[in-house]
């Protein structure tokens, strides 16, 4: 008897100790090249199918896809211990200039050199220069992922404004042109990605959210910005605070819906709604910005990534550059140009956004170093300026302060 | 064979004193060390000494202050709009599970404990379609015309339900469970003696549970100040900041936006750390000592 339970706890504490211990070692396949995304949504499947292919293809070495739920706290943990690196990962847009900053970022120098056709003019360039830093190549772009608005058509044609679609820019005149005019219930726009929607007016008002390397939130431009959208909302034509405006435009009382690429895939699994997709309104009729992200290939800092895995890495990313028509099918629009001008592409709805230079020009990446601290302070609070809850100087102020104090504690940890 | 006799103890203890090691004490030390430090989880951490600490108390002009203290109050309306209900309410109950003639008192039991095995984000989906102006029952029912969400003191009332739909089963499991250990013999003498219901459950119940109270109060109390799930998902700290609570700011601060703020946030954690330590401490003392 007591034999047994002598076995039965010493099997116990082996099956704990093991299950503790084994997270922590893992070797690194040489014949693998670990690729980390955060694409936890359904955009996930989209990449593991791009891998599948390219695995298909019997490289030398092939790519094993994981996605990393929390990835940029995993990142830190990773770098930091400096065990557990991956080979490959997908990054944001917005990540670029801190990493290279803090010196994280391995140079894509030697993956261009080896692949001839990763460069500039394969690429839409935004999406390929915000990862040139002091004219190093730091990534290699997968997509532009933006905010866009979607319009229901059959309710642009009740209210008889098929007419604003004419020039490519709703302006917010022409918004509250519709004042006193919906019915009960019906609203022009709501207020998803509101925070992205106050970022493009900035660019489109001349602006700009730095001023020599210093964050410019509260200034004349922003105010102005968020009062022109203020007037929507105060006429009633936005969909009301803290309801789902989103799926308001979904369920089709919506006039246009300012979320994000990513959507086009979710919206079409809605039966009845006849949407179509064009660029976020503007505070001017001349000029019209769409707010981008973009997914960047990059390689983290790791001094066991041997020569034939950069090489693989190169030859996984002319695979990509040739080949992520499947990622077209996620929504988001694709950076290699031999993807996006082909034919076949033109039949995703987003096509629309490289369909010419102007365009291709609207879907603005902001790529100033302390960006996300600034659309932080914008995400908290827009909602409560453009609702009428809060003063906006006041805000505007509070906001700036925000920014800097959190790039004041940030910047002494960089050094 | 003495030695070989040492090493049984070992092996029953040993599991979880590694775990304890591993993930909680190790942990702790390390986030008390961070508070001392700017750190950006990346590279290494800088010594500030008490900087982050006379930010977070004193600097009113900071935005970390103003976080603090937002956060710390909005979580201490939190603990006293939910700790009460979530003691008070099991402890009824339980009570009345008790008496004779309740039927099914299993199944009842379940239904109230099986919203404690839902995630919080599963549950808070269903509940804010439930409260959801357009979709839900609750604008019929109460003929309200208000989104919840974003307003006072709707906003308050939605995370108070969800996190009371919640928490009642673990308390009520408890109670139950304590309740029915209580010798039946003290009840028939005192109803003999002449003592009803609610003597009984004053001069019986209650004592004979007291360690199992003080624990769950206790507990509870600590488990509210920890609260992020409920508000994040309900409300996202909305109105106006007004539900968001101190550990939505250091989540923010340590794995949000950009670069990390670890050491300030450490240091956020730590103050709240200390201010469960001491509630839970008063607590034990103060009941303990009442009921003794």
């Amino acid at each position: 008897m007591l034999k047994k339970k002598w076995g039965f706890s010493v099997l116990a504490s082996v099956l704990l100790l093991s299950t503790v211990l084994t997270g922590c070692g893992g070797d690194d396949d040489k014949k693998t090249i670990t690729f980390w995304t955060p694409l936890t949504g359904d955009d996930g499947a989209y990449m593991d199918q791009l891998v599948k292919d390219y695995n298909a293809t019997n490289p030398e070495i092939k790519v094993k896809h994981v996605i990393t739920a929390d990835m940029y706290t995993k990142i830190s943990t990773v770098l930091s211990s400096g065990k557990g690196v991956p080979d490959l990962s997908i990054i944001h847009a917005d990540r670029v200039p801190g990493y290279v900053k803090q010196g994280v970022l391995e140079p894509m120098t030697d993956v261009i050199a080896a692949q001839p056709e990763l460069k500039q003019d394969n690429y839409l360039p935004q999406a390929w220069s915000t990862g040139t830093i002091d004219n190093v190549q730091y990534s290699v772009p997968l997509d532009i992922h933006a905010n866009v608005m979607y319009y229901n058509k059959d309710l642009l044609a009740k209210y008889g404004v098929e007419s604003f679609l004419d020039d490519n820019v709703v302006t917010i005149d022409e918004i509250l042109s519709l004042q006193g005019k919906l019915d009960e219930g019906d609203y022009v726009v709501n207020d998803a990605l509101l925070g992205w929607v106050m970022l493009a007016q900035i660019q489109n008002l001349g602006g700009d959210i730095q001023q020599d390397g210093k964050p410019a939130v509260n200034t004349p431009v922003m105010k102005q910005a968020f009062e022109e959208v203020k007037k929507i909302n105060d006429a009633g034509l936005m969909t009301p605070f803290g309801e789902d405006g989103y799926l308001m435009f979904q369920s089709g009382n919506v006039l246009f819906s300012t979320d994000g690429t990513w959507s086009s895939t979710a919206h079409a699994g809605v039966e009845g709604l006849n949407f179509g997709v064009t660029n976020v309104y503007s505070t001017s009729a001349d000029k019209f910005t769409n707010r981008g992200s973009s997914h960047l290939f990059a390689m983290l800092k790791n001094e066991d990534r041997s020569e034939e895995k950069v090489a693989g890495i190169g030859q996984f990313l002319e695979f990509i550059r040739a080949n992520s028509m499947e990622w077209a099918k996620a929504g988001q629009i694709v950076a290699s140009k031999q993807v996006n001008e082909s034919p076949e592409y033109q039949n995703y709805m987003q096509s629309f956004f490289t369909s010419n230079e102007q365009e291709t020009q609207s879907l603005y990446i902001y790529t100033y170093e302390y960006y996300p601290y600034i659309a932080e302070a914008v995400d908290t609070y827009c909602g409560d300026i453009v609702r009428g809850n809060v003063d906006i100087d006041e805000t505007l102020q509070t906001m700036q302060k925000f920014v800097e104090d959190k790039i004041a504690e940030s910047a002494g940890a960089a050094q | 064979m003495k030695k070989k006799m040492s090493l049984a103890p070992a092996f029953f203890v040993g599991p979880h004193i590694i775990l304890f090691l591993v993930f909680i004490l190790l942990p702790t030390i390390y986030g008390i060390y961070a508070s001392f430090t700017k750190w950006n989880l990346m590279s290494d951490p800088t010594w500030v000494g008490l900087d982050n600490y006379r930010t977070i108390l004193f600097d009113s002009s900071s935005t970390f202050h103003t976080q603090f203290t937002n956060g710390l109050k909005n979580t201490l309306l939190f603990v006293l709009f939910t700790v009460p209900i979530l003691i008070v309410l099991p402890l009824l109950i339980a009570v009345s599970l008790e008496h004779k003639k309740v039927k099914g008192k299993g199944l009842i039991q379940a239904i109230l404990y099986v919203p404690g095995l839902i995630s919080i984000s599963a549950g808070a989906l269903i509940w804010l379609l439930l409260f959801n102006k357009q979709l839900g029952f609750v604008g019929n029912l109460f003929n309200s015309d208000v989104s919840w969400p974003a307003n006072q003191p709707y906003a308050w009332i939605i995370i108070i339900v969800i996190t009371v739909w919640g928490g009642v089963g673990g308390n009520l499991i408890i109670y139950r469970a304590s309740i029915s250990g209580v010798a039946q013999d003290l009840y028939e003498s005192a109803s003999i003696d002449g003592a009803g219901p609610i003597r009984r459950f004053a001069s019986i119940t209650l004592p004979s549970i007291r360690f199992p109270l003080i624990y769950t109060f206790v507990m509870t109390t600590a488990g509210a100040f920890n609260v992020f799930g409920q508000p994040l998902m309900m409300t996202d700290g909305g109105p106006r900041q007004s539900t968001h609570v101190l550990m939505m700011y250091i989540r923010q601060l340590a794995f949000g936006n950009g670069e990390s703020i670890a050491g300030m946030a450490s240091a956020m954690a730590v103050l709240l750390g200390i201010v469960i330590l001491i509630i839970s401490a008063l607590q034990y003392y103060v009941m303990n000592r009442n009921a003794a």
